[in-house]
């Protein structure tokens, strides 16, 4: 109770802190969002508002109030649900946010699943080969592939399978101006058009579900208990799943959720990559045009999904293994 | 190493120390298996590159000095770019700019956070517990996406990025530097020392630092790769110094030409950053993961349990 406690008040230690680098940085930092300043013309901001219509702007956004109360209007209207209006296009961020969050779940939700049901199939096949040629190439294979980033992976995806072999769109989540006959062909496409970031984002993720589930294997069938299934004459096929494999799993699962996070941290680069249009290539173009509540929002939703992934670990973790000391 | 007599005077337990340090990881290099040595000799390979890049580019990477989207050929080795510059040239100076935000970040972070995790450790108290708590919420907050909103607002030159990957990076080797002293700290032979009148100071760089710091190599060679990822992935969102020639950068440039994907300049305007980056990288793992094995055997174990 006490640990649930502890890991519950550093959660919302660090999401405090979250919230305050969200709200105060785009504030300390030089220019604001009425004027544009040109890389060509050194020190000088072109004009785009007179400054009556930008005080009338500064005004309108609430930009001209002090940074304690814009902070505390910043939390009140979180606390609502309201993220402000995006100054880029006048939409509510709440909004947009809405239209483009479900393309990054939708590809976070595939690899996690992709790369866990992979992952935990290789990693047994491995151990059942321990130290055989099977093995050892998949986990030189495997721990290689690892060290790729995630965008690099995509760019030489995006290149063998798009740009050679002209198998897959190169950019979207679905054909634009389609007209879908039914159900079934609008998932089609949809599927179609994910295929490539989630196979990128399924890759970056699979060695680590792989070594987690081989190596737990190998621990786990040392055990007395397989020893003990063996001698009272269970074939090798039941050992492995009702006894092995069920014990090794519980590690991979608890994974699951530090995964989710990882994948929509990394869904950024790669959303940009495919031109897939989720939180990530919003965020990108948000940045480009400085548009603080956008930006503010979308890292906001991604940051508290990570730590709400983590919290929930920690919690499940602790649940699950009560000799767990975090 | 080469320390003149005056120097070795003056701080002769402190140089003989860290010459055993480095004897260590001399000896280990020398058991490297045959994927480390690769490792090593590719690096090398970069760094000969990022060393001697303005003699060995032929051409300046950031002047025009042929057609735009030159073919590969006799005068431009790589081909050229959209506006003309020289591709090999680019890669080159590019090896600078990833080596130089690689070790720049990893030393920083990397022994500055260690040595932080030491002192904390070794001293107790109040300073460790805050610190411990300061290392939760760095570690827990995320750090790619905070990575880009920080760098989209600070603006885009190398300082800046080398100030964030540091910023987010000294916190791992803290915790381990940290954890490594306090399991070393109630080690016998230190208790002993301690018993006989050693002070903290001689504790700390006698028996402490030599034990701590080969777990610190490794992460160094860790966050390395971590900063040129970081680096790559920031510039390749358009969020790097638009003056500096890195690998990110020419990604950046080539993904944001129309039809790149539709005409054949991907094949030598994408390609070669992208391989540069991948071989660097690989190298780079291969050497940390030689050096963890060779280094201390336990160590691996260790860290998969913490």
């Amino acid at each position: 109770m006490r640990d649930n406690r502890a890991i519950i008040s550093r959660f919302l230690l660090t999401l405090m802190i979250l919230l305050a680098i969200n709200f105060f940085l785009p504030r300390m930092m030089p220019g604001d969002p009425f004027s544009l300043t040109s890389s060509d013309v050194q020190g000088e901001d072109i004009v785009i508002m007179t400054e009556a219509q930008r005080a009338y702007y500064m005004e309108y956004y609430g930009l001209d109030r002090p940074l304690h109360e814009q902070f505390i209007i910043y939390l009140k209207n979180l606390a609502g649900g309201d993220l402000g209006k995006s100054i880029s296009n006048k939409m509510a961020v709440g909004d947009m946010i809405r239209i483009h969050l479900p393309w990054t779940i939708l590809i976070v939700f595939g690899a996690t699943v992709i790369s866990t049901i992979v992952g935990v199939l290789l990693g047994t096949l491995s151990a059942r080969n321990q130290k055989k040629g099977v093995d050892r190439f998949m986990m030189a294979g495997l721990i290689a592939f690892a060290e790729i980033p995630s965008f690099l992976l995509g760019l030489i995806l995006l290149l063998i399978f798009v740009v050679q072999l002209r198998l897959f769109p190169i950019a979207g989540a679905v054909t634009p101006f389609a007209d879908y006959g039914s159900v079934w062909s609008m998932a089609g496409d949809v599927a179609y058009h994910a295929v490539l970031p989630v196979l990128t984002l399924s890759l970056t993720q699979l060695t680590g579900v792989y070594l987690l589930t081989r190596n737990t294997l190998i621990t786990v069938t040392t055990k007395d208990y397989i020893r003990t299934a063996r001698a009272k004459g269970l074939g090798e096929r039941v050992v492995w799943t009702r006894h092995a494999l069920r014990n090794a799993l519980l590690p991979v699962v608890t994974r699951t959720g530090f995964m989710i996070g990882a994948l929509m941290g990394g869904s950024v680069l790669v959303e940009t990559v495919f031109s897939y249009p989720g939180l990530g290539m919003t965020l990108r173009s948000a940045v480009i045009a400085r548009d603080y509540p956008l930006i503010q929002g979308i890292l906001l939703v991604i940051a508290v999904s990570i730590l709400i992934c983590n919290l929930a670990v920690d919690l499940i973790y602790k649940r699950l293994d009560p000799r767990v000391v975090i | 190493m080469f320390a003149d007599d005056e120097t070795r005077s003056t701080f002769p337990g402190l140089l003989s120390d860290l010459q055993a340090a480095l004897d260590r990881i001399r000896a280990g290099i020398a058991k490297f298996s045959i994927e480390g040595k690769i490792g090593l000799f590719g690096l090398c390979i970069f760094v000969v590159m990022a060393l001697f890049a303005p003699m060995i580019s032929g051409h300046p990477p950031d002047e025009i000095t042929g057609d735009s989207l030159e073919r590969p050929g006799a005068e431009h080795i790589l081909g050229t770019d959209e506006l003309g510059m020289d591709i090999w040239a680019q890669i080159c100076y590019g090896a600078r700019m990833s080596l130089l935000i690689g070790l720049v970040v990893a030393s920083v972070a990397g022994f500055g956070g260690g040595a932080i995790g030491i002192l904390a450790a070794y001293r107790g108290g109040l300073a460790d517990q805050i610190l411990m708590r300061v290392i939760d919420v760095t570690m827990a907050l995320p750090s790619l996406p905070l990575l880009i909103v920080i760098s989209a607002f600070m603006g885009p030159s190398i300082a800046n990025v080398i100030f964030i990957l540091i910023l987010f990076g000294w916190a791992r080797p803290a915790r381990i530097a940290r954890s490594q002293t306090l399991s070393v700290k109630t080690h016998a032979y230190i208790v002993a020392a301690r018993n006989y009148g050693a002070g903290s100071w001689y504790l700390l760089r006698r028996h402490i630092f030599p034990e701590v710091l080969p777990i610190l190599f490794v992460l160094v060679i860790g966050i390395t790769s971590h900063a040129i990822v970081a680096e790559a992935g920031l510039a390749f969102l358009g969020l790097g110094d638009p003056t500096s020639k890195s690998w990110g950068m020419m990604l950046n440039y080539a993904t944001s030409f129309r039809s790149i994907y539709f005409t054949p300049y991907w094949q030598w305007w994408l390609i070669p950053p992208l391989v540069a980056l991948i071989a660097l990288l690989l190298c780079l793992a291969f050497i940390g993961r030689d050096l963890e094995r060779v280094l201390d055997p336990k160590l691996r174990a260790r860290r998969g349990a913490e």
